[in-house]
């Protein structure tokens, strides 16, 4: 009997397995769908092909495991912003890092180059990298739209509809977000003077 | 059919109240140029503000390797459950490049496309206004005609020709 018992048991659970993996393609659905825009969001987010794919899997391993691995009700917002935010989690690490590693060489960068000069101002990399910083310093509900809008290039109706506000809120907050971005950029300057 | 009217109207008022304050208080604007011109902080504000925007145009511009979401499908789909990772769909997915889009795809045929729909509206347009136009020139030239000979041979005789 108790044998009998085990053995449904057994199939039970499998059926449940089963129907779990059976409900669960929605999260390659939703890699098909939403990858490519993901990975180009990202690498203009991080920047570097490691971290891309680093925060790509992490956001699809979370994609999987939400609530119980149920199907959000929005996949596209909570992919975006997933993504989002562990690209920023990782920008501010690698910020912190390079701060802890700037203290190391203080010595040598100040005998050596400056930290922001007439060639670095031009240099694509130091300027690309500083805004990167940047971004990562600004409040959520600014950071979300300037990487939604100019990042990912989505629309403001598609942004708004993401972060439940309106496009109008969404177009303000980036205005915002950038004059944030203008003023610590020239603060970064003035101090790197 | 009257709420559609003012939706109109108030669609039209935006868009001039739209035009004119664009003109007159856009960046591009005389005396805004002016403005900044003399004034070095605005100068300084503008100039950190076009930094932003060239930097993120930079950051836009970097292409990354043709191989990265293929990696990083990969990568993603090795974490998931082993009955998903054997899907043939993940399998694809391991394989994929990026696409351009749809629109993008299709737009080298935009101006081939542009300059057949022109052509196509021409000869339309030519067709119906030419026809149209022949016809009432035909009914103005008979009913000339007909009032001509009604003035030179009378009325009988006309409606005999005319009728026949």
């Amino acid at each position: 009997m108790a044998g009998k018992a085990v053995s449904y048991g057994l199939i039970w659970d499998f059926a449940i397995a089963q129907s779990i993996d059976e409900s669960q393609r929605w999260v390659l659905s939703a890699m098909q769908r939403y990858g490519q825009q993901l990975v180009t969001m990202l690498w203009r987010v991080l920047g570097n092909e490691q971290d891309v794919c680093d925060a790509y899997q992490d956001t699809f391993l979370r994609l999987a495991h939400y609530e119980g691995r149920r199907r959000p009700e929005h996949i596209k917002a909570y992919v975006f912003r997933t993504a989002t935010n562990t690209a920023t989690s990782m920008l501010r690490h690698r910020s912190a890092e390079s701060r802890v590693i700037g203290r190391h060489f203080a010595k040598e960068a100040r005998s050596g180059n400056p930290v922001s000069s007439p060639a670095n101002e031009l240099d694509s990399k130091y300027l690309q990298e500083t805004l990167r910083c940047c971004i990562a310093q600004l409040p959520e509900h600014l950071r979300s739209v300037i990487t939604l809008r100019d990042l990912a290039e989505l629309s403001y109706a598609q942004i708004g509809a993401m972060l439940g506000i309106s496009a109008a809120t969404a177009r303000v907050y980036r205005c915002k977000a950038l004059q944030l971005l203008a003023v610590w950029m020239s603060k970064g300057k003035e101090k790197g003077k | 059919m009257t709420r559609i009217n003012k939706n109109n109207k108030c669609r039209q008022i935006r868009t001039w109240l739209y035009k004119t304050m664009s003109a007159r208080f856009a960046p591009d604007a005389d005396w805004v140029q002016n403005h900044i011109a003399n004034c070095q902080r605005c100068r300084r504000r503008m100039a950190s503000i076009g930094k932003v925007n060239l930097a993120l145009s930079i950051i836009k511009s970097q292409p990354h390797k043709l191989d990265l979401l293929m990696r990083a499908n990969t990568k993603a789909i090795g974490v998931l459950k082993r009955s998903l990772r054997e899907v043939p769909k993940a399998q694809r997915l391991k394989t994929v490049q990026p696409e351009p889009k749809l629109l993008e795809r299709w737009s080298r045929y935009k101006h081939a496309a542009t300059n057949a729909a022109a052509c196509i509206a021409i000869v339309f347009l030519m067709k119906t206004g030419v026809f149209s136009s022949m016809h009432k020139f035909q009914a103005e030239g008979q009913k000339a005609i007909r009032q001509y000979y009604t003035a030179q041979v009378g009325q009988d005789l006309a409606d005999e020709i005319f009728s026949a």
